[in-house]
């Protein structure tokens, strides 16, 4: 019985012994296995913040831009992507922008584009008010011409212009044709935007380019032909004649583009609407 | 046999609860901005809105959306500036959303509360009327949304330097109808 005895608490030591040495390999084994999950020297944290291996909603950021760009459903460029919390908030059943049959081109933002608008309308602003500023000096000239022009009929006694005023009419019509070419820039390199019809005012306004474009570089033209040819003594003759005549129409054409961009005037402004 | 009259049920009954649930489409529309300047009037007018209203549980949430570039002030011009304005390129659709109690809405004046989305802002307007007209199985609402630039953050455009008036009042003519 003694023997039987020692027998059991030695099957028994053993196999506590056994326990006690493979625990340590047992639990290495399941440590192992747990790194094999993780993949090694990437940090967990990385991971969550990958977009790739994200599928969870991100957490929406702080709220600083919502004014801005908060609650517009409106699908954004690629680089504008921010969290909707207008439609997070909405009821389930509520009805939303997709249902509407609005087609992507209609609904997606179009950043270009509006760098696009904003350049043109910087341009045309530009456009706008050297073309107000070059009036005055245009008016100036129209009415500084007679006093640069020669009188007195054949056979009469003919009195030149003085130098000043030929001078000054010459400068101001310089300085008109450089801010006429100034304001035209402007507006002919303003950017065009695809697919837009010109309709209303603003094609009167353009039709009458025709008319004080050529009027402008044929003004000036005849002008330096005048000044030359009394310059030489010679009195204004052949198509030099024309110079006033063309002042006087592109400045009439010049007016009328400016009043025809800003009509239908309500003249009554002095009244309370 | 017991499987037959389940389905026969369900079949019959599916139809009822569906009916708690109204649907309304926009047929038609007109949106009208109108804009003041001491020397301009001017009035912007699109026909492309869509919206859709969906009645459940004795509430009904009404979607009316317009592309802001489908706005025409009979100038290219001016319509081109507009959008510029008012951010059109970026935020291209004009938004409005309304929950209404449903018996509310059978109403001769509907009130509503209006959140409008437009130029990347959002807007409340509360207890906005509505005339409300019925006719055969359509409904005609007609009002006016009391908006303002200041309420979207738009820079108001000048002409001779000075601003156009703050305040640019939508009127809103509409016909709906069950879906």
């Amino acid at each position: 019985m003694r023997i039987r005895k020692r027998r059991v608490i030695g099957l028994q030591g053993i196999i506590l012994c056994c326990f006690v040495v493979s625990a340590p390999q047992l639990f290495v084994a399941q440590t192992a296995q747990r790194v094999a999950v993780t993949p090694p020297d990437v940090p967990a944290i990385a991971l969550a913040a990958s977009p790739d291996s994200a599928d969870l909603p991100s957490a929406p950021e702080p709220s600083d831009q919502l004014p801005q760009t908060g609650g517009t459903d409106q699908v954004p460029a690629a680089d504008q992507k921010k969290p909707n919390q207008q439609d997070q908030t909405k009821p389930a059943n509520a009805p939303s922008l997709g249902d509407l049959g609005f087609t992507p081109e209609q609904t997606q933002a179009n950043a270009q584009m509006q760098a696009m608008l904003n350049k043109r309308t910087h341009m045309l602003k530009v456009h706008q008010t050297l073309g107000l500023i070059t009036a005055i000096p245009m008016v100036a000239t129209l009415i500084t011409g007679p006093q640069a022009k020669a009188k007195g009929r054949n056979g009469q006694t003919i009195t030149e212009p003085t130098t000043a005023n030929l001078d000054f009419h010459v400068a101001l019509g310089g300085l008109t044709t450089g801010l006429y070419f100034t304001t035209a820039y402007y507006s002919i390199f303003a950017p065009k935007i695809p697919g837009v019809k010109p309709k209303g005012a603003i094609r009167l306004h353009r039709d009458l380019e025709w008319v004080h474009g050529p009027g402008m570089i044929l003004t000036p033209l005849l002008g330096i032909m005048a000044y030359k040819q009394e310059n030489a003594g010679e009195k204004v003759h052949g198509i030099a004649t024309y110079h006033g005549t063309a002042a006087y129409v592109t400045a009439a054409a010049y007016g009328a583009s400016i009043v025809s961009v800003s009509w239908p005037i309500h003249w009554k402004f002095w009244k309370k609407q | 046999m017991n499987k037959k009259m389940l389905i026969a049920c369900l079949l019959v009954g599916l139809p009822v609860f569906a009916q708690n649930d109204t649907q309304w489409v926009l047929d038609q529309s007109t949106l009208s901005y109108h804009m003041s300047h001491p020397m301009h009037e001017v009035n912007g007018v699109s026909h492309a809105a869509k919206g859709k209203g969906v009645c459940q549980a004795g509430q009904c949430d009404f979607l009316i959306a317009a592309p802001v570039k489908s706005f025409d002030s009979g100038d290219s011009n001016r319509d081109l500036h507009m959008v510029e304005a008012t951010r059109g390129a970026q935020f291209p659709m004009i938004v409005v959303r309304t929950r209404l109690p449903e018996a509310a809405t059978t109403a001769s004046t509907v009130y509503a509360d209006l959140e409008v989305q437009f130029a990347g802002q959002t807007a409340q307007y509360k207890h906005v009327p509505f005339q409300r007209v019925s006719q055969g199985n359509q409904v005609q609402i007609s009002g006016t949304v009391p908006a303002t630039c200041s309420d979207f953050k738009i820079d108001r455009p000048s002409f001779l330097t000075v601003p156009i008036k703050n305040e640019i009042p939508v009127h809103v003519e509409m016909t709906w109808r069950p879906m």
